[in-house]
């Protein structure tokens, strides 16, 4: 995976707010990892499951545990990895993921991820 | 009454429609009174070549794509993203399906939730479109990712998965495959669990979807009619008919046993007397040439009842204005009711709305059990010439202005299952 590659305005990030897509391009134009964060609390935000908090539009914050604070469960977590995992076209294994608890432990995972992808493009 | 069931009796109390003639019961009933199909001009995969001109589509749903983030449906439904996440096209007319039905049961979501005695059977094929999607994505990248909902969404219990986990079902989850007669085996188990005394209640759900995933492999089977004009393309048991339309939606019943109703003051449509059913043992997918199997289910069916065919007073076929199933269904109508001599008025809503294949059974006993209540019998408005071995049938065009009071309702599917219920009018 290079940033090269990745296409402007996947088809993914269609329904996301302006502010994300634009996120998204700063990223794949420039390698901006603050951008790139930006997009991961979009997806965040998407994938939240709302009838355990009422408002998704809450506030997000890197401390924020996805399960206990944001009522994800196992199958949006894998939702949120899938999503990852198409937009960016990488895999990311299981035992990959069980680090990440937070919101901040996954945008730190995703921008890992994505630099690890770039040095070695079979990964 | 058959002995098993202890005196229980088994009662509709509640309907659902997404149907291609109507998205509520009002709808539905005045399309069937005044014989207006629900057939509209489709195109598939962008290519007018297609010898599939129309279909029973459902209004007010957009499900066409492969992300159920794109799907819209009619607004008083609420769906949250966590439920749409599992779903096929189909489960969302399921879902507003079941609220319209405990709605009009009188039921609240919080009534059914986490009661065991409250049962959830389904009828359904699966979505043919996500899993080519899912599997399609799975073959360009080797394996390496999918969709963790693609199983979910896709498979034929993708109806019971779904619905089961929103509306916290614990009385009895489980789903039926059997084509065409699908959800009509979802009826008849239904009736049995009540009358063995296992659940009180059990939501009945029928759904199908349509689009060229599900329909055109039909049309490989030589199947369906070409026909643009909807009054010639469906037409069950008319000389000129050319093969099937298809059709979406979903139907939901809410059965109960009679007391447990009665205890809550349920409104009743009607009683679901008895069922049968027997195989065909033919052919993987024609009708046996004289019904064989669905005369049996038929004698079955109003065993179960207690009734005979001097009692039955309509008949809604399965007629799917297919040449050789109508043939078969109509042969077999005569052979039951000339010999007792007896002549029920026979009609197949088909004509109206299509085929939808796993949800037939379902929306046909839904349309069976508002005619008893509502006091009206559908007519087949598409029939010109009646074919040569429907001459002894009473086949009205026109709707009747009266109900019927014992109903007998046919289905068949794949394989020559034949399924048939016997609904009456409730007198307790």
């Amino acid at each position: 995976m290079s940033l090269a590659n990745l296409p402007a305005a996947p088809s993914q990030l269609a329904r996301y707010p302006v502010e994300a897509r634009d996120a998204y391009e700063r990223f794949r134009t420039t390698g901006d990892v603050e951008a790139l964060r930006l997009v991961v609390l979009a997806a965040v935000r998407d994938f939240m499951p709302k009838r355990n908090l009422g408002a998704t539009n809450i506030e997000l914050r890197p401390e924020m545990k996805l399960m206990e604070d944001l009522g994800y469960d196992s199958l949006a977590v894998a939702e949120t990895v899938f999503f990852f995992e198409d937009l960016f076209k990488v895999r990311i294994q299981n035992t990959e993921l069980f680090s990440v608890r937070t919101v901040g432990e996954l945008q730190k995972f995703v921008i890992q991820k994505l630099d690890q992808a770039a040095s070695n493009p079979s990964a | 009454m058959s002995t098993f069931s202890g005196g229980r009796r088994v009662l509709i109390t509640g309907l659902g429609f997404i149907t291609p003639i109507g998205n509520d019961r009002a709808t539905v009933s005045a399309s069937l009174r005044a014989g207006k199909h629900g057939l509209a001009p489709v195109q598939f995969l962008g290519n007018p070549q297609i010898p599939v001109r129309v279909a029973g589509t459902v209004k007010g749903f957009s499900v066409d794509s492969t992300n159920p983030r794109d799907w819209t449906w009619p607004a008083q439904y609420d769906l949250p993203r966590e439920t749409l996440r599992g779903m096929a096209p189909h489960g969302v007319y399921a879902y507003c399906a079941i609220q319209q039905a405990l709605i009009d049961a009188g039921l609240k979501t919080d009534d059914v939730a986490n009661d065991d005695q409250t049962g959830l059977f389904c009828a359904s094929a699966g979505s043919a479109m996500l899993m080519h999607n899912n599997l399609a994505l799975m073959h360009s990248v080797r394996g390496e990712r999918g969709n963790p909902m693609g199983v979910v969404s896709s498979i034929a219990g993708t109806l019971n998965f779904n619905l089961a986990a929103h509306f916290k079902i614990t009385g009895a989850v489980c789903g039926f495959v059997s084509a065409c007669a699908s959800a009509s085996h979802a009826i008849g188990y239904a009736c049995d669990e009540i009358r063995l005394g296992r659940l009180k209640r059990v939501l009945v759900v029928g759904a199908e979807e349509l689009n060229a995933e599900t329909l055109l492999p039909f049309a490989a089977m030589r199947a369906l009619s070409p026909q643009s004009d909807p009054t010639l393309a469906s037409r069950p048991f008319d000389a000129g008919r050319d093969g099937f339309v298809g059709a979406g939606g979903s139907v939901v019943l809410v059965l109960e046993e009679a007391s447990f109703a009665a205890a809550r003051g349920a409104s009743v449509y009607a009683e679901v007397a008895g069922w049968g059913q027997a195989a065909d043992g033919y052919s993987v997918a024609m009708s046996h040439p004289v019904g064989a199997g669905l005369q049996r289910a038929m004698g079955r069916a109003l065993a179960d009842a207690g009734v005979g065919a001097k009692d039955i007073d309509y008949v809604n076929a399965h007629g799917t204005s297919t040449p050789v199933g109508d043939r078969a269904e109509a042969t077999a109508l005569k052979a039951l009711f000339n010999t007792a001599g007896a002549k029920p008025v026979v009609s197949s809503t088909k004509g109206l709305t299509g085929h939808p294949l796993s949800l037939a059974g379902a929306m046909e006993a839904g349309f069976c059990a508002l005619a008893i209540k509502e006091g009206f019998t559908p007519g087949n408005p598409h029939l010109v010439t009646p074919d040569e071995t429907c001459t002894d049938l009473l086949l009205p065009r026109e709707s009747l202005t009266t109900g019927p009071t014992t109903v007998l309702n046919n289905s068949s599917g794949f394989g020559g299952s034949n399924v048939c219920h016997v609904f009456k009018r409730w007198s307790s």
